[in-house]
């Protein structure tokens, strides 16, 4: 029972306390992408861990140290040994709810979004005009289609998926020079090109799979503003960053003061800060290993089960 | 074949700009100038939009007349409000370059704009 113990300690440890640690600290805004990594790597990390614990739970007294078999039959994906098939699904059972329960999650939420998308490219059907005369925006965006609505509050948002689209409304157009609105465009096209919304969905999902779990709340609130971050730093690649400043600083001018008033408070003041005033990112080995440790988390909890204190 | 859509924001579109009501045989009549379309197309899409409350219908003789519930304007910033709104389903599915701000968050920024006129840019 220690392996259950030392696994009990990793969920406090990964639910609880890294996510407070990781809030704080620094680097995340000069590496936002690699942040991102290690967001999700946390949240794989939670859930191998939480059905290593179910498994554990309905076979305390199974041996697990049987190389590739018994790395997988912890997982409780094959099972060593004769159990029979009422035992074995018995077995099998909580540690597959465990993963399959965010994983459910995941797919609703992004049903849900899909619909959401659908319902509203719809009714932009009905208003919207193409980006023609903004000849600056077709050629700057690619192959992505931009649209342009009718509307005085300024506003640019994209629309993930297989029709997807750019969306400006005539309140941005008035606001943002050509430059201004080339590196906006080239920031929307970033979040459409990096999929960036299979990132928040997995977020969402883990966040309403495990409702009130520090970890599920500081990732939403945290991977949004890095996202955000990591579609700037993108955009500044090929477009002023001071151009992209100026938009946000803009946008943020037209938009009626307190809409939609976040309680945390908008990472728009970072963002601004950060391209005004940039910090060198860490080194290119620094991310790596950073991204490879975010890789590796999913697999630690395993240490707990296969490890000289295990089962 | 066009996208049933499309034919949709064609009628919607006649309706808002002519601000009367109008008969299906009007509507096909005038996207008859640009492109044959079959009046039970029309008129089948005109039930649609009916059906979802996009239009409003009063009958005058054999016909329907149609209009629409509410102005092209009032229509485009419900769907912005929409997108702009809180709905964490609609988060998932938009990505906005700005959200939400508060007044004093834009005035930070602008204060910050302001401080760093070149800031930003490699020489």
């Amino acid at each position: 029972m220690t392996g259950t113990a030392g696994l009990v300690g990793y969920l406090l440890l990964v639910g609880l306390v890294a996510p407070a640690l990781l809030r704080r600290a620094s680097w995340p805004q000069r590496a936002p992408g690699s942040a991102v990594l290690v967001w999700l790597g946390l949240m794989l990390s939670f859930v191998t861990a939480l059905g290593l614990v179910a498994h554990h739970l309905v076979e305390p007294e199974r041996h697990l140290h049987t190389g590739l078999l018994g790395f997988l039959h912890a997982c409780g994906l094959v099972h060593v040994g004769g159990l029979g098939l009422s035992a074995a699904s018995a077995a099998v059972l909580p540690p597959a709810a465990v993963l399959g329960w965010p994983l459910g999650w995941y797919g609703a939420v992004l049903l849900r979004a899909r619909r959401a998308r659908l319902e509203h490219l719809a009714g932009l059907e009905l208003v919207a005009r193409p980006a023609g005369a903004e000849a600056v925006a077709t050629v700057a965006v690619g192959r992505v289609r931009a649209v342009v609505v009718e509307h005085g509050v300024p506003a640019v948002y994209c629309l993930p998926g297989r029709r997807r689209r750019i969306v400006l409304t005539r309140g941005a157009l008035d606001v943002l020079s050509p430059e201004q609105l080339r590196a906006v465009l080239a920031h929307e096209h970033a979040h459409l090109t990096g999929r960036h919304h299979l990132v928040r969905a997995a977020v969402e999902a883990f966040a309403r799979a495990f409702p009130g779990l520090p970890l599920g709340a500081a990732a939403r609130v945290e991977t949004a503003a890095l996202l955000e971050m990591a579609a700037d730093d993108r955009a500044v690649r090929r477009h002023s960053a001071r151009a992209l400043a100026g938009a946000l600083g803009a946008v943020a001018a037209g938009l009626a003061p307190g809409v939609g008033l976040a309680a945390a408070g908008s990472p728009v003041v970072a963002r601004v800060r950060r391209l005004l005033l940039p910090a060198r990112g860490p080194h290119r080995l620094v991310r790596v290993a950073v991204a490879a440790a975010a890789a590796v988390a999913p697999l630690v909890p395993f240490l707990f089960a296969c490890g000289p204190t295990g089962a | 074949m066009r996208r049933l859509g499309e034919l949709e924001a064609e009628i919607m579109d006649r309706l808002w700009s002519w601000g009367r009501p109008a008969t299906v045989r009007e509507v096909v009549d005038d996207i008859n100038r640009d492109r044959p379309v079959a009046y039970t197309t029309v008129m089948t899409v005109a039930d649609i939009l009916y059906g979802k409350g996009l239009l409003r219908r009063e009958k005058q003789g054999r016909a329907w007349l149609y209009e629409p519930t509410g102005s092209r304007e009032a229509y485009t910033a419900a769907l912005m409000q929409e997108a702009l709104g809180a709905s964490q389903d609609r988060s998932a599915a938009l990505a906005h370059f700005i959200r939400e701000i508060s007044a004093d968050e834009a005035e930070v920024i602008r204060r910050l704009l302001d401080e760093h006129p070149a800031g930003g840019d490699r020489p």
